[in-house]
């Protein structure tokens, strides 16, 4: 498959033949909101240069992100760019080497923005690159743009079972209702929420289960916000013993990739803050 | 890994020998806690062979060991263990998702084992193995750390101290199955204050985690290595007349990807943290406050967390949020013997979601009311509420996100008895509405749950025997879909063996039905089996089996399967 997508992006880029270098510039509309996770994935952007001539032995990438009126409102450093070649025919430059954020400049509200979250404002914008020579920065390539909209995508809320909600075990051994909040803004693509419940055994803290158990229920709902379950779980133990069982659950959010949407927290699994509920007698 | 089990094994003699000794000679030396054995047991048979559409949810064979004793010597010393671990990994979500095979350092570290000992003399406590620290709700509460520190809390001060790994470096493998793989991660967290029970705490608290580059081979593909610093400062007050309040305020600098270079302009905290290009900066602040009585409680509850805190101690923490709650509890009515007859609780707050962004700003309405009322001694009632909406703009859609749900709950008790019996009956009738809107078409989604309950318990007096029944019928209703349940549930419990064993079995049968498909039957069995071998040992045993028939909602049509479950351990307990 991937050796395909980048036939087709060759051969897309070969049709553009007035410079010295023959470039593409492929980019999702909706890459994450972090700058810093356009790396993760090679799908997000992909920059193809095709070297025709082979002339041109090292080059720069000048990059620049500009707002929809043209204003450009950050720009890699060119005095401090790497100096890059081809080793062939053509090659695939990622995110991490078009606009490598240890050499971008960003200014104004942008560079405070990307300060405190990490993240631009939310809103279009467009990334124009080009191929230019070391030294004169003169520019051996047309200047490819693309426009993007960025959103400070939120990972969904659990809502039901509350936090630290106990649940009859006459009502939960038949179904469990699951719902929580969409993913904010809804993106433009079905997004895959996978459910997960886990039992939170004796010894345990709720966290522990969570990275250390196989799930008791791993479902995935496509589009919509609610889920019955159906646990099949004998409470004998339970009523025998009085006592309450506890339950971690949460979501694990996937795109139309079927990979985690990494934007929301840190650890790049799309999975939501996790949410406790139990089975059992009332607490007092 | 067998080597620890004998370790283990001499300990464990070791002190119920102790154990035994210290019953009879000497009170400067005691043991209590409990030590443990337990093995679980999982069986799935599908058909038709090969079908995959229900996957197993527990491992085949699994060994739980725990061995949790607290020795006490004399009054003012004592070492309490918290061993916990299991043979085989298991790990789903977090950074050992897929490990099938662990070396020592990470069977030590799998979040799904503990290995801790807190050996503590009058205030000076020290701190090994895997340590879950709650220093407070901005600093670190939901990570296991394994290493070594302590917790001194001379007069009303207090100084506290950890550092060791939260998880080892493990290399991404594409499998199958795939291993998402993780960084080794070095943890350091301190806290020093000043705390009076029941009155004041004053403290702050310093969170440090950073990840070794050069731990794997094979780095991982979703996440880069990360540092963190976070540095809170939090205290509490509690008043007259049962006033309090609580507040806490923290900074964090967090770095999402520490290959990028170094960067003077960055947001540096040194010599705790060092900008790096991808390092951010931001706040987050918490107040409560609120009068808590016996017999009444109010309280108001802020939170706020900035688009980029981060902090190590709460990796799931989910920022950019601003949440406001008020809550309240009271009693009323009072009877003859003056004990009250009802009890509210409500609570009512409103999130709001993406804060740092002004046209893309989601907000979040929760409200909850549950009304408990004893009529008498024979009637009670309890009625709760519960509201939820959700709201945001569209962004890139043409309609925003509007979901609500209402849930009321109705759910009377009456019981009545005889000289031979005690009867009590309860109905539960639960009414969902849930409201959903199209982002793309405007359209709004009815989704309607109605079930009721009605369980039946009878008490007998002079027999040695306690059954239960329940009926319940579920029904969720869209435009172009139903789901309906019926579900019958008897259970059975009797005790055996001079009262030394008890034994439950329930059965339940349930009947379900999706739109106009035949319906699916499931038969759920389960008993419960405890017997107190001695004063000190218990035996406990769990057996359940599922089976599972579909009708034709699936392919393939009438597919079914069989799950069985058993558990059996022993427990030993320390002490008198």
């Amino acid at each position: 498959m991937k050796k395909i997508f980048l036939a087709i992006i060759i051969l897309l880029s070969a049709f553009n033949t007035d410079a010295q270098l023959s470039t593409n510039l492929v980019l999702s509309a909706n890459p994450p909101g972090s700058l810093f996770d356009w790396g993760l994935k090679k799908e997000i952007l992909s920059y193809v240069v095709v070297n025709q001539s082979g002339a041109v032995d090292r080059f720069l990438i000048k990059a620049e992100i500009k707002l929809t009126d043209g204003t450009v409102i950050g720009n890699n450093n060119l005095a401090k760019a790497q100096l890059l070649s081809l080793g062939g025919a053509s090659r695939v430059f990622s995110a991490s080497d078009v606009i490598p954020m240890d050499n971008m400049i960003f200014s104004g509200k942008y560079k405070t923005s990307l300060d405190k979250t990490g993240k631009l404002p939310a809103g279009t914008y467009q990334l124009c690159v080009r191929i230019v020579l070391p030294g004169t920065y003169q520019p051996i390539s047309e200047e490819r743009c693309r426009i993007f909209n960025l959103a400070a995508y939120q990972l969904p809320i659990p809502i039901s079972p509350l936090n630290e909600q106990v649940l009859k075990p006459e009502l939960a051994q038949s179904a469990i209702t699951f719902r929580w909040t969409p993913v904010s803004p809804i993106p433009n693509y079905p997004v895959t929420y996978r459910l997960l419940v886990f039992e939170v055994l004796e010894n345990q803290k709720p966290m522990q289960a969570l990275k250390s158990n196989m799930p008791l229920l791993n479902k995935d709902v496509i589009g919509t916000t609610q889920y019955i379950w159906q646990p099949q779980l004998g409470w004998a133990d339970l009523e025998a013993k009085n006592k309450t069982r506890a339950f971690v659950w949460t979501l694990q959010c996937l795109d139309n990739m079927n990979q985690p949407i990494i934007d929301g927290n840190v650890n790049g699994d799309g999975i939501s803050e996790p949410i406790i509920f139990y089975v059992g007698k009332e607490k007092n | 890994m067998r080597k620890i089990f004998l370790l283990l094994a001499i300990i464990a003699l070791s002190l119920i020998k102790a154990n035994a000794q210290s019953d009879t000679a000497t009170k400067n030396f005691s043991i209590s806690g409990v030590m443990g054995v337990s093995y679980e047991y999982y069986g799935l048979d599908r058909k038709p062979v090969g079908w995959t559409g229900f996957t197993p949810r527990k491992p085949w064979n699994q060994f739980r060991f725990n061995f949790t004793p607290t020795m006490q010597f004399g009054k003012n010393f004592s070492i309490p263990i918290n061993f916990n671990f299991s043979t085989k990994p298991t790990n789903f979500a977090g950074p050992y998702a897929g490990i099938t095979k662990q070396n020592f350092t990470q069977f030590v570290t799998n979040p799904m084992n503990s290995f801790g000992i807190n050996p503590k003399y009058k205030w000076a406590e020290l701190q090994l193995g895997t340590q879950y620290l709650n220093y407070s709700e901005l600093s670190t509460g939901d990570i296991g750390v394994f290493g070594a520190g302590f917790d001194l809390r001379p007069g009303t001060y207090y100084i506290k101290f950890f550092t060791g790994l939260s998880q080892q470096g493990i290399n991404f493998f594409t499998g199958p199955p795939q291993t998402n793989g993780a960084y080794k991660r070095k943890n350091w967290m301190a806290s020093i204050g000043k705390a009076k029970e029941g009155k004041y705490d004053l403290g702050f608290n310093f969170v440090k985690a950073k990840d070794d580059t050069s731990s794997v081979t094979t780095p991982p593909t979703l996440i880069k290595p990360q540092e963190g610093f976070t540095l809170s400062f939090k205290g509490k007050a509690f008043f007259k007349k049962g006033w309090y309040a609580g507040i806490e305020g923290a900074q964090s600098i967090y770095t999402k990807d520490l290959s990028l270079a170094k960067d003077t302009s960055k947001p540096s905290f040194k010599p705790f943290i060092e900008g790096h290009a991808s390092t951010i900066k931001d706040y987050a602040a918490e107040f409560n406050s609120g009068k808590k009585t016996k017999n009444y409680d109010i309280g108001i509850k802020l939170k706020y967390i900035g688009a980029g805190f981060q902090t190590p101690g709460y990796p799931y923490l989910l920022p950019d949020r601003f949440d406001y709650t008020l809550n309240t509890r009271f009693n009323a009515w009072k009877d003859s013997t003056g004990n009250y007859k009802m009890n509210v609780v409500a609570s009512v707050g409103k999130r709001i979601n993406n804060v740092s962004n002004n046209t893309l700003k989601a907000q979040q309405f929760i409200g909850n009311l549950n009304w408990f009322t004893q009529f008498n001694e024979h009637f009670s009632l309890n009625v709760s509420f519960n509201n939820f909406g959700f709201q945001a703009p569209g962004g890139i859609n043409p309609y925003g996100i509007k979901n609500v749900s209402n849930d009321l709950s109705i759910n009377p008790t009456y019981t009545w008895k005889n000289d031979k019996v005690i009867n009590l009956m309860s109905f539960n009738y639960n009414y969902s509405k849930y409201k959903e809107r199209d982002v793309l078409t405007g359209l709004i989604t009815n989704n309607n749950t109605n079930s009721f309950l009605l369980t039946y318990v009878p008490t007998f007096l002079q027999k040695n025997i306690s059954p239960d029944f329940s009926l319940m019928y579920f029904q969720n209703k869209l435009p172009s879909f139903q789901l309906k349940l019926i579900t019958f549930s008897a259970g059975v419990g009797t005790t055996f063996a001079k009262k030394k064993g008890n034994l439950r079995m329930q059965a339940q049968y349930n009947y379900s039905k999706t739109n106009s498909f035949k319906n699916n039957n499931n038969i759920i069995a389960s008993a419960n089996c405890d017997l107190k071998l001695s004063k000190k040992l218990n035996w406990t045993t769990f057996i359940s089996t599922n089976q599972f028939k579909y009708g034709n909602e699936i392919t393939p049509n009438n597919a079914k399967y069989l799950e069985s479950n058993v558990r059996t351990g022993f427990q030993y307990r320390f002490g008198q």
